[in-house]
């Protein structure tokens, strides 16, 4: 069972302390990933999922909990993460704009993860290059010695492929890779990540907001609400039949262009209320305020992550036995 | 028919830097009927912000220089009035929601501060001089109508003490308190959540429909369109390439950019994700000559890169502009 999961995290918490209290930004979360999956972690803002993403990478050390990555505990402050976890574990951010820096050009960027991990000899880092361009569709004589601002948001985000892929990782954090995108360049983005994961044996955690694209890119979804996770499924059965009350309603809220969609969401769940802040979690369930299915028990004990007979996980006391 | 409300004829907007000169609107055309919810969709950099202000005149000119067309606001030319003119028209008849509430919001004033002079400022507007109370009551019934739980310590609260949506919703009730005729509503809801966006969107148009307003919609997301407009523009590169009754055309797009479009929006139907458009927008200082979109176009033609493509008639209003269809008409 054990044996194929790549990352298992149990119990993690990251607290925040500021000078207003502790911000909750995750609050004891558990989930695996399988290799080879691509793990769709969906959450509004605030929900904790960036910072989930940044623990596994190790920006931040978890504040408790077990991070294990093959198998071997990761949960160290970074500075005294051994160099291979770091070229296995990698990430590509938001907004390339602010992650590649505008006055090296993509030549200087590309050659620091090489440089670091002492991949090739300096004579041949050129051709290494040259073939991480190739790999994300970029002819290498045009783009080596450009920099960031003078090519578009979506070759910029390439660049950032390309460089989490300099090291040859087996784990790739992507955190909203095409928020900061429009559609049309998103479609290519998305389709070549899904055919570099095939062809390099890569595992993602996908982050983003946008349901719409989870369901075409990740094979299993979790869903994350203020710093806790409400559901995690295989992705037809997640969207078959959303079971906790926040799912569906997040999936009842987006809006889609055809009818054929608008027959695949759940009955419309009227969204209300406001997402709480993550420094003043409502006791009981998180999501009680906002609940259409709200009981007594709800504003009092937390419900607890529940395993059902399909694979799937749901933390709701509707799905409590008894 | 009566004539249209709003009619944007052939608009060309154009900016001078120091680079040469920017020409961003090429030939906009724009009618928005009494009632009516028109959507203009488009993606970035493709000029929708710069068509909402030439409408309501806000572009700092120079840069910006209007090199021709018509803006009919009600059949009189918005671009041609006096100063004087505009602002009663500002008070009165216009209002705007932008997409960053914490840019239109003064963050050193409190929302009531800021509520409260728009308010009274629009009552001199129309004629009317409010008493203090009355003021007062209206503003806090334009929080109300919003869905603002306690509207009366809202108005005493900066613009940084309240989250997204209730920003938003400051913003709604600024431009709906005035009793306008006409909402240009830019991205409204493009920093939300989903189910903000979801909570704001049915309030928007709940209380449209209360004012019996007229709107226009600008987003760059085809499912909001689909969901709040009854007709819908496309817009690419300075003009727009599409038009017709938002339904019929999202299910049925006939311009190739739309087409390219729609199969680039990730579907709940999972059926994968198209490649997207090739290419990217146009430079603005050396567009391409005749249609802006045929660098980028599969089925391009001869005559497309020389002549810029008029609007093609496909039936029932629905318009392309495109020489696929021209056999059509």
């Amino acid at each position: 069972m054990t044996a194929d999961r790549i990352l298992d995290i149990e119990n993690l918490v990251k607290h925040f302390p500021t000078k207003r209290g502790v911000v909750r930004a995750v609050d004891d979360i558990s989930l695996f990933v399988a290799s080879g999956d691509t793990l769709g972690l969906v959450g509004e803002s605030g929900s904790g999922k960036t910072t989930t993403a940044q623990c596994v990478v190790g920006i931040y050390p978890p504040t408790s909990g077990r991070i294990a990555f093959e198998g071997n505990p990761i949960d160290v402050a970074f500075s005294r993460r051994p160099k291979e976890l770091k070229r296995k574990i990698r990430i590509v951010f938001q907004d390339p704009g602010s992650s590649l820096n505008p006055k090296r050009t993509i030549k200087q960027i590309l050659s620091v993860p090489l440089k670091v991990h002492g991949i090739g000899t300096p004579r041949d880092r050129l051709g290494i290059m040259s073939r991480l361009l190739e790999t994300v569709e970029l002819p290498p004589t045009e783009y080596l010695y450009k920099h960031p601002q003078s090519i578009g948001g979506g070759e910029k985000q390439m660049v950032a492929i390309a460089r989490a892929l300099a090291t040859n990782p087996r784990f790739v954090v992507l955190d909203e890779p095409t928020s900061a995108l429009d559609v049309s360049v998103q479609g290519k983005i998305i389709n070549l990540l899904m055919r570099l994961g095939e062809e390099l044996d890569l595992t993602y955690l996908f982050i983003t907001h946008d349901l719409s694209l989870m369901r075409n890119v990740a094979t299993r979804v979790a869903i994350m609400y203020l710093g806790k996770l409400c559901e995690i499924a295989r992705t037809e059965e997640f969207f078959r039949s959303p079971k906790h009350p926040y799912t569906r309603m997040l999936l009842s809220s987006i809006p889609v262009v055809t009818d054929q969609e608008e027959s695949l969401k759940p009955e419309k769940i009227v969204s209300r209320g406001e997402i709480p802040s993550p420094v003043d979690v409502p006791p009981g369930c998180s999501f009680h305020l906002r609940c259409p299915e709200r009981m007594p028990i709800c504003s009092d004990v937390d419900p607890a992550m529940r395993a059902m007979d399909d694979g799937r996980f749901v933390r709701c006391h509707l799905y409590e036995p008894g | 028919m009566s004539e249209p409300l709003l009619d944007v004829v052939d608009l060309h907007v154009g900016f001078r830097i120091f680079e040469g000169y920017l020409s961003v609107l090429n030939g906009v055309r724009l009618a928005v009927d009494a009632g009516e919810r028109v959507g203009l969709v488009g993606e970035t950099g493709c000029g929708k912000t710069t068509t909402v202000k030439s409408i309501l005149r806000v572009l700092p000119m120079p840069p910006a220089r209007v090199t021709g067309g018509r803006i009919d606001y009600r059949g009189r030319d918005v671009l041609t009035m006096r100063r004087r003119e505009v602002q009663a028209l500002r008070r009165r008849e216009l209002t705007a929601i932008f997409q960053d509430p914490l840019q239109s919001l003064n963050p050193v004033f409190t929302i009531g501060t800021q509520l409260r002079d728009i308010v009274r400022d629009s009552a001199v507007g129309q004629g009317t001089r409010l008493s203090r109370r009355a003021v007062e009551a209206r503003c806090i019934d334009a929080l109300r109508e919003t869905g603002m739980p306690d509207a009366e310590r809202i108005m005493t609260n900066y613009p940084i003490q309240l989250s997204g949506g209730m920003r938003q919703r400051v913003c709604i009730a600024e431009a709906l308190s005035t009793n306008a005729r006409l909402l240009l509503a830019d991205e409204p809801t493009t920093n939300l959540d989903v189910t903000i966006q979801d909570q704001i969107l049915r309030k928007l148009d709940a209380l449209v429909d209360e004012h019996n307003a007229s709107v226009v919609m600008i987003t760059h997301s085809m499912g909001v369109v689909r969901d709040l407009t009854q007709r819908a523009n496309i817009m690419y590169a300075g003009s727009i390439v599409e038009t017709g009754e938002t339904r019929k055309l999202l299910e049925d797009p006939k311009h190739p950019y739309t087409q390219g479009l729609m199969a680039s929006v990730p579907k709940l139907t999972g059926e994968g994700i198209s490649e997207g458009i090739p290419g990217r927008i146009p430079n603005y200082l050396d567009p391409p000559g005749g249609c802006r979109f045929h660098p980028r176009c599969v089925h391009r033609m001869e005559i497309c890169s020389v002549e810029p493509p008029p609007f093609f008639e496909i039936g029932n209003a629905h318009r392309a502009a495109c020489y696929l269809y021209q056999e059509e008409t």
